[in-house]
Formats: structure tokens, sequence, C-alpha cells
């Protein structure tokens, strides 16, 4: 067998289209320059300074100018996690939960499990500090709960009607909020409360709230993902 | 300089995409992905986009290849190679 036939035509057409985007964004990043003409942007980084009051940029625009997007997103992400259960909720009984007889593991997890969880909680907090938000905090919160899977096995046992409660609950919160705003200031996910001072944990008005109630459904999304897909026939 | 790094990085990127292109082992090849992404959360960190580099670091470093290496775990050993 030799070189040419191990190499099939699709492989190297990928390698050649991943080449050629890699050469033009070498030339887009060469010819790159900082421009201050009055864009899209920079619009929003001056209604962002004067209305918000949020110390991140990106977090107002996903929270707050763009907040009906983010709300598809979470439905997205809901029904994603819906069909997988769906389809994998049979298997659940013959398969186990994949896990490692390691004392390493298993010791260390009781030791890192607390700090992995504060970490999440404190990313989905100061999402309108600092870089983070709802999003990455969730999927922290859950990578420490894959961990826990990882180590304690079919030990762990997570009851997914109250996963289902918690997730239902926070989405509720979140159009409840929208609804609240529509009220108060006729305007869907308007802002109802002061807004307080830049680069304080209480400022920005609605946005820290939204982006608790988005980080409490995510960890429980991923989390039941996670418990969906880890399963295995046998411990090897 | 941070041009230089910025080179280097996707020089080492590109060496990353071909090698899990053309590994035939497939969980080495979710191991290379890894090191791809991690070359891409470096990249967005640099270019200041952190929000997009730990969104990365979170869910393509971590969460999804559990969820790939998980799968290739669950298939026979013989079709785990290409």
């Amino acid at each position: 067998m030799s070189l040419k036939q191990k190499i099939s035509i699709q492989s190297i057409l990928v390698s050649l289209v991943v080449s050629i985007m890699t050469i033009i964004l070498l030339g887009v990043l060469l010819n790159f320059t900082t421009s201050f003409e009055p864009t899209l942007g920079n619009e929003l980084l001056r209604i962002n300074a004067n209305n918000t009051k949020s110390a991140n940029a990106v977090t107002s625009v996903v929270t707050y100018f763009r907040g009906f997007d983010t709300l598809g997103e979470v439905t997205i992400l809901f029904l994603s996690i819906f069909g997988v259960g769906l389809g994998l909720k049979g298997f659940k009984d013959k398969l186990n939960i994949f896990s490692y007889e390691n004392t390493l593991l298993k010791i260390g997890v009781d030791t890192l499990f607390p700090i992995i969880i504060l970490f999440g909680i404190y990313v989905i907090i100061h999402g309108h500090l600092s870089p983070g938000g709802g999003f990455q905090g969730g999927v922290i919160i859950a990578s420490g709960f894959l961990l826990m899977f990882l180590a304690k096995g079919d030990d762990l046992n997570i009851n997914h009607k109250i996963l289902e409660l918690i997730e239902s609950l926070s989405g509720a919160g979140f159009i409840l909020i929208a609804l609240l705003g529509l009220l108060v200031t006729d305007r869907f996910l308007g802002n109802f409360l002061p807004l307080g001072e830049v680069g304080k944990l209480f400022s920005g008005g609605v946005i820290p709230l939204i982006y608790i109630f988005v980080g409490i459904k995510v960890s429980a999304e991923i989390t039941a993902l996670l418990e969906y897909f880890i399963r295995i026939k046998d411990v090897r | 300089m941070i041009g230089l790094v910025v080179l280097a990085i996707f020089i080492s990127m590109i060496i990353l995409a071909i090698f899990t292109i053309f590994n035939r082992d497939l969980p080495h090849s979710v191991i290379l992905f890894m090191g791809f992404g991690l070359g891409s959360v470096v990249l967005f960190f640099l270019f200041s986009a952190p929000d997009v580099a730990l969104t990365e670091a979170v869910i393509g470093t971590g969460a999804s290849s559990v969820v790939l290496l998980v799968t290739l775990l669950q298939v026979r050993p013989k079709e785990r190679k290409r």
C-alpha cells in the first residue's frame, strides 16, 4: 500500500481549503489597521457608555440591545437538549456512567468541585464587569459536574425532574423580566431598575439579572446533556 | 512582537489541523483537535475578544472533546481506525 492510496481526495481538498482560508486570513491580518470612522460598533459603544452603565460592552449587546436574540439562542439550546433526551432516554437503564477507578481522581474531585462551582458562579455574576457571563459560567459549572460523573460513576444520582424544574423556572424568569420591562418602559427587555455606578457589582439595571437566569438555565441543560451522553456499555 | 507570536500560533494551528485530518487513529485526532482549539483560544485573546476566548476554552476544548471521546469509546476498537 503506497502513500498515494492512503491519502484520499477528500482530505486533500479539505486541507487545500483550510490553507487557502489561512492565506486569506494572513493577508487580512497583515493589512490590519484600526479605523476610527463612525461605524455601528462605535455607535453602540457610545450608547453603552451613556445608557446601560455596564463595564463590559459585549454583555450589554448580548443581553440588552440584542436580548431577543439571546432568548432565541436559549430556546435553540433547550430544543437540542429536548431532542437528545428524547432519543437517549431508552438507553438510560441499560448503560452505566463511564467512570475511572483512579484514586487520585476520586480524592482530587472532592477538593476541586467546590472551587470549580465557585468560579462558575463568579463568572456568571460578574458578567457585566469582566469577560464571561451566563453561557460561559454555565458550562464551567457543568464541567464541574462532569468531573463528578467521571469520579463517582453510578453512585451520583442526578434527578432529571429537578433539573428540568430549575431549567424551566429560570427560562420563565427571563421572560418575566422581559415582560416587566415591556410593562414599565414600553420596550421588550427594557430597563426598569436603577442603573447605579459603572464598575460596581450592583450596576447595569436588569443586565446581571438576565445573565444570572441564563447561567442557571445553561448549567442545568449542559449537565443534563453530559449525563445522557457519558453512558457506556461496560467500563474498561 | 505580537505579530510574530500570532504568526507562530497560526503556523502551529495549520500543522495541527493537517495532523488532525491525516491521523489514522480517531481518539488521537480528537486530542489534536483540542490542541487546535487551544491555539484559537490564544488567538481570540490576542485579537481582544476575551469573551469568545472563554467560550472556546470551555466548550471547544472541554465539553465537546469529552462528548466525542466517550462516543468513540462506545465504538468497537476496529472501527476507531479509519
